[in-house]
């Protein structure tokens, strides 16, 4: 017990430690500063990204365990590719292009089209009485009734906060459609959620 | 909300600049906009209530498990690269399609490898002095060829010195004098003249006399003539000639006097360049001939060595003649400018009913008329013969079943 105590105690000093030196570095100073070999940019960058990206998946998928294995293998694809990173867009770009990407292949594994309505309300059904009652439930069945690029680009805009940019290169798109799909997505989804005056 | 001339910014650009996407200076427009538009304020609260909205689809936050795969992954890392066998080390070296997938490393090696083969070809390809291994084998052949050489090679010094002299000519225009194709003896600019000139005639007939004695007069002659008189039109001349580029100014001078000049244009080509180019070029042939020519006169070597510098020495020869009839052209051009005279007689028109007369014209009317006709006549011939019996063919087997099934439908009828 009294390792584990110590134990905990130096992580929190490396923790203090690590925040210190990176709290200045952009996630792009950070990504190179670990190819370079320095590994707690790495970690501060797990530390930043850990909740959105495990965000990012538990709002798209179904189950929460599988939310954080998929998480997990986005980060465990960005260490194991550091060497090959190049900054041509912005880190963020780049991790949730991977991102995306384990998502479709999770959906394409899954054997059947996305149909996120189906399961956004699968899950709404799935959940327990007060997860039911959760005002959050009306927006996932308003995303559910999107077109899957605007609903795509819409999450991605308002949960994940990238910018058109950034959507635009993790989707391969136009900036121009970016703003185009984005608009109609929200305009739909205020028509469903907000009540007309 | 639409763009419109009282309203100057749409929903979407509200949205952008909600999202801190709008250019600056628009931007800031928009903002100004927003104070006193309740519309545009209208649709900006709803794109923050709706993304007020959005928030409440809350996750719960991930387990502590999550992050344990991720660093053991990050200490086996750790371990293998102190270790010195870091698996990202590995994955980089053996991971050739990385290597591949990148344009620039595609440019590189496609520049290495046209480098490699520039050298692989140019260094071997090199000849030096004396290389060729002449050792003959029949020497009577080697003398007969020798001899064959010395007597061809004389005759093409003799002609060479000729030329050098400016006898030969590649032009079939009538040659001028020896002394006008002498090369510059300084090399200053070398300029090519050309003048065109377009004249109406004030007296057509002695104007295009006159053009002739005047390139005569001054030195030069009629490269081209071309004259036109077509009925009901007004005649016209049209003459290429070259003039010693001394006497330009004099016989230009002399020919806007054949009438009122319309137009004149004039212009000069510097060509030193090219005939320094030529010269080098030309200089480098006749000494690699010289070089072939004394090879050759060393009577050692195989034959097939020796016939394969007479083949070069040919092509170098070739050579050699080419470029001095480019050389010799080149010349001639800037000694001999090119001026080009268009004469055009003052138009008049004639009262009158024309060449043709009424009756002609009629009976020729008639002759196409009746030629038309026996061109329809066989035309229509030749798609029937060309389509009918297909027609037919399908017509029967379309109608006869017809046929018979109308004959019984009648009788039904009837009954």
């Amino acid at each position: 017990m009294r390792d584990e105590g110590i134990s905990e105690i130096r992580r929190q000093d490396m923790a203090a430690d690590r925040k210190r030196r990176f709290f200045m570095n952009s996630d792009d100073q950070l990504i190179l500063e670990f190819q370079r070999g320095e590994r707690e940019a790495f970690v501060e960058l797990f530390e930043r990204y850990r909740e959105p990206i495990y965000g990012f998946f538990r709002r798209r998928l179904e189950h929460p365990a599988r939310a954080e294995e998929l998480a997990q293998e986005c980060f465990l694809a960005v260490l194991q590719n550091v060497q090959r990173y190049e900054p041509r867009a912005s880190f963020r770009s780049y991790l949730y292009g991977i991102a995306i990407h384990l998502v479709a292949a999770e959906r394409r594994k899954a054997g059947r089209e996305v149909a996120e309505n189906e399961k956004l309300d699968g899950r709404a059904a799935q959940g327990n009485a007060a997860e039911n009652r959760d005002a959050g439930i009306w927006v996932r069945k308003a995303l559910g009734h999107l077109e899957e690029s605007e609903r795509e680009i819409l999450m991605l805009r308002e949960y994940e906060q990238l910018s058109y940019g950034e959507i635009a290169a993790v989707l391969r798109m136009p900036v121009n459609t970016v703003r185009s799909r984005l608009f109609r997505a929200r305009a739909a989804l205020k028509n469903q959620l907000l009540p007309v005056k | 909300m639409e763009r419109n001339a009282q309203h100057a910014f749409d929903a979407e650009e509200v949205m952008a600049y909600l999202d801190g996407e709008l250019e600056a200076r628009r931007a800031a427009e928009l903002a100004a906009h927003l104070v006193s538009c309740s519309e545009c304020q209208e649709v900006a609260q709803g794109f923050r209530a709706l993304s007020e909205r959005m928030l409440s689809f809350e996750v719960e936050h991930p387990s502590a498990g999550m992050n344990e795969k991720v660093v053991t992954a990050l200490e086996s890392d750790k371990s293998a690269n102190e270790a010195g066998t870091s698996r990202a080390l590995n994955h980089r070296v053996w991971n050739w399609r990385h290597v591949f997938a990148r344009p620039r490393n595609w440019a590189i090696a496609c520049a290495a490898a046209a480098v490699v083969a520039i050298l692989a070809i140019g260094i071997p390809n090199r000849r030096q002095p004396g290389s060729l291994p002449l050792n003959g084998r029949n020497f009577t052949d080697i003398v007969k060829l020798e001899r064959q050489q010395n007597a061809t090679s004389s005759t093409y010094k003799s002609s060479l010195s000729k030329d050098d002299n400016g006898s030969a000519e590649p032009e079939p225009a009538p040659p001028p004098a020896d002394e006008e194709l002498k090369p510059p003896e300084s090399v200053g600019p070398m300029i090519v003249q050309t003048a065109s000139l377009t004249i109406l005639a004030t007296n057509y007939d002695e104007a295009s006399a006159a053009i002739e004695k005047l390139a005569a007069a001054h030195g030069g002659y009629v490269e081209k003539l071309d004259a036109k008189a077509q009925t009901g039109n007004a005649r016209e001349l049209t003459a290429s000639l070259r003039i010693p580029t001394k006497q330009l100014d004099g016989f230009l001078a002399d020919v806007r006097k054949l009438g009122h000049v319309e137009e004149e244009t004039r212009s000069n080509e510097e060509v030193s360049d090219q005939y320094v180019d030529l010269q080098a070029r030309l200089r480098s042939a006749r000494a690699t001939e010289q070089r072939l020519i004394e090879l050759l006169g060393t009577r050692t070597g195989k034959l097939q060595d020796v016939l394969e510098a007479e083949r070069e020495l040919a092509r170098v020869r070739g050579e050699i003649e080419s470029m001095q009839g480019q050389s010799t052209l080149l010349v001639h051009r800037v000694n001999y400018a090119t001026v080009q005279v268009d004469l055009n007689e003052e138009y008049r028109q004639v009262l009158g009913s024309g060449v043709i007369s009424t009756g002609t014209k009629i009976r020729n009317a008639a002759v196409e008329g009746f030629r038309n006709l026996q061109d329809g006549a066989v035309g229509l011939l030749v798609f029937l013969f060309a389509v009918g019996p297909s027609l037919l063919f399908w017509l029967a087997i379309l109608l006869i079943p017809g046929w018979f099934a109308w004959k019984r439908f009648r009788a039904r009828a009837r009954v």
